[in-house]
């Protein structure tokens, strides 16, 4: 058969090709209407992650609005390790001298302002700590323990330790309470501050009290001394007297001790400060417990990929290999049929 | 839509099971099972007509499943013969092409139907049949080849 038969051939099986009976275009048009499509799988999945993340974002804004601010300052104690964490500045010390003042003080940075102290006539035992960094560690000890003996003080302990290019040295010191704050000022000198607390007792109260106790004690013994007729009980009462007014010196002398040197716990260090962690505001406490809701959504999406991805993958498998048989089945079926 | 490509679904019915009054009953069901379907259908997976030509496929093979089947049972299978003297694929086809058509399977049958006939290309037809399109062009040459071998052994004879 030549290729102009051929072709004529093909073109006679297109033009004479069947239109459907008329009574087959009836039943067709009997037919209901299509409904349009409801359930779709994809945007319905879009909308099941919409929800997940909906769902994170707004528990995560529930707990952020919510939760009392304090959880800041819990979670900025949590964080913060012993040696980065800076204590608050105290500013001003209690009128109450009465009452121990044991506020935290600190600051960051030479520009710290002093914590205003007034070692004026009443007694008052001081206790400061400071952590200073400095860039010599040799020459900062030094230079600390020569400011010490200037201002009348001394060294009551030192611990001076050094390994490669990092070392601390703690030096316990004893200042006299008038020159603390001179002392204060020169040991902030020496570097950056990193830390500072200073507590303040008053020990006037006491001193007083124990004032009293001497002076009653001592007028019994001006009352019964000289007097060679004193009967036993007055002479017991006189030896309580004496006995009283030996040890409430005792007392009020190491009360007047304690009042006269200031405590000082300085601790130089080379080693540089741990960043200062900002605790999260509202919003940032917001996108983080956002984040890790979602994110914990997506593990529990992942759990479940991993437990159920093997029986996803042999059912998929399966269905591909009967899709497969099925086609061949096909195949071979219109091949048979005539 | 339907009406649109009625014909189209017919002639390849028709061509499928090589008679006009099971290609009729098969297209109703085609369409039936297309409203009920509607749903699933997607247009970027597709023309309309692709998808009803695919549709018309499964309902053509669950018939031929359904034949199959019933002829194990019964052990005998009545081929029901249409009217010889009017032709089968399409009016005024002359007897000799129509005979030639006729004695080709299902499966070449269909292939020449979809190319041919309702002149869809390679990839649409791969995707109706399931294969891929040079299985296409090669069970599409075998079965011309094989239109042309009959109508030449149909002249001399």
């Amino acid at each position: 058969m030549s290729e102009a038969r051929f072709e004529n051939v093909l073109r006679e099986l297109h033009a004479t090709a069947p239109p459907a009976p008329a009574e087959l275009r009836e039943r067709v048009r009997a037919m209901p209407e299509p409904q349009r499509r409801g359930f779709k799988l994809r945007p319905a999945l879009a909308a099941a992650a919409a929800i997940a993340v909906a769902v994170g974002i707004g528990v995560a804004a529930i707990q952020a609005f919510t939760e009392s601010p304090d959880r800041n300052r819990e979670a900025l104690n949590v964080e913060l390790p012993g040696a980065s964490r800076v204590p608050q500045q105290t500013r001003n010390l209690p009128a109450n001298p009465s009452t121990r003042a044991d506020n935290g003080a600190s600051s960051l940075g030479k520009s710290l302002e002093l914590t205003p102290l007034n070692p004026g006539s009443r007694l008052q035992e001081y206790d400061v700590s400071m952590s200073v960094r400095v860039d010599d560690l040799s020459r900062g000890t030094k230079s600390a323990i020569r400011t010490t003996r200037r201002l009348d003080g001394y060294v009551a302990a030192a611990d001076y330790s050094t390994g490669g290019s990092t070392g601390d040295s703690r030096l316990d010191l004893r200042v006299p309470v008038q020159r603390v704050q001179t002392a204060i000022a020169r040991f902030t000198e020496l570097g950056t501050i990193l830390s500072q607390r200073i507590a303040v007792a008053d020990l006037q109260a006491g001193a007083d009290s124990l004032d009293r106790r001497i002076a009653a004690a001592r007028r019994i013994v001006e009352k019964f001394a000289g007097r060679m007729d004193l009967a036993p009980a007055e002479r017991a009462q006189l030896e309580s007297a004496r006995r009283t007014i030996e040890r409430l010196s005792r007392s009020r002398a190491r009360l007047v001790r304690q009042g006269t040197y200031a405590n000082i716990s300085l601790m130089l260090t080379t080693r540089t400060p741990a960043a200062k962690q900002e605790a999260p505001g509202r919003f940032g406490r917001f996108w983080g417990d956002a984040g890790d809701i979602l994110g914990k959504e997506a593990i529990i999406v992942l759990y479940a990929l991993v437990v159920a991805g093997p029986f996803v993958l042999l059912a998929v498998l399966a269905l591909l290999a009967e899709r497969a048989r099925r086609r061949r089945a096909d195949s071979l079926l219109l091949k048979e049929t005539a | 839509m339907a009406e649109e490509h009625l014909d189209d679904v017919y002639r390849y019915l028709l061509y499928v099971t090589g008679n006009p009054h099971l290609a009729e009953d098969l297209a109703a069901a085609t369409f039936e099972r297309a409203l009920k379907r509607w749903r699933r259908f997607d247009p970027r997976r597709g023309s309309a007509r692709t998808w009803l030509c695919q549709l018309a496929r499964g309902t053509a093979l669950d018939h031929f499943r359904a034949e199959q089947r019933r002829r194990r049972r019964e052990d005998a299978y009545a081929v029901e013969v249409p009217d010889a003297e009017e032709p089968i694929f399409g009016e005024g086809l002359s007897p000799a092409l129509d005979a030639a058509v006729s004695s080709l399977s299902a499966a070449e049958r269909e292939v020449v139907v979809l190319r041919v006939v309702l002149e869809l290309d390679g990839e649409t037809t791969a995707s109706v049949l399931g294969i891929r399109p040079t299985a296409v062009s090669t069970r599409l040459s075998r079965a011309l080849q094989k239109l042309e071998e009959r109508m030449v052994s149909d002249v001399r004879g």
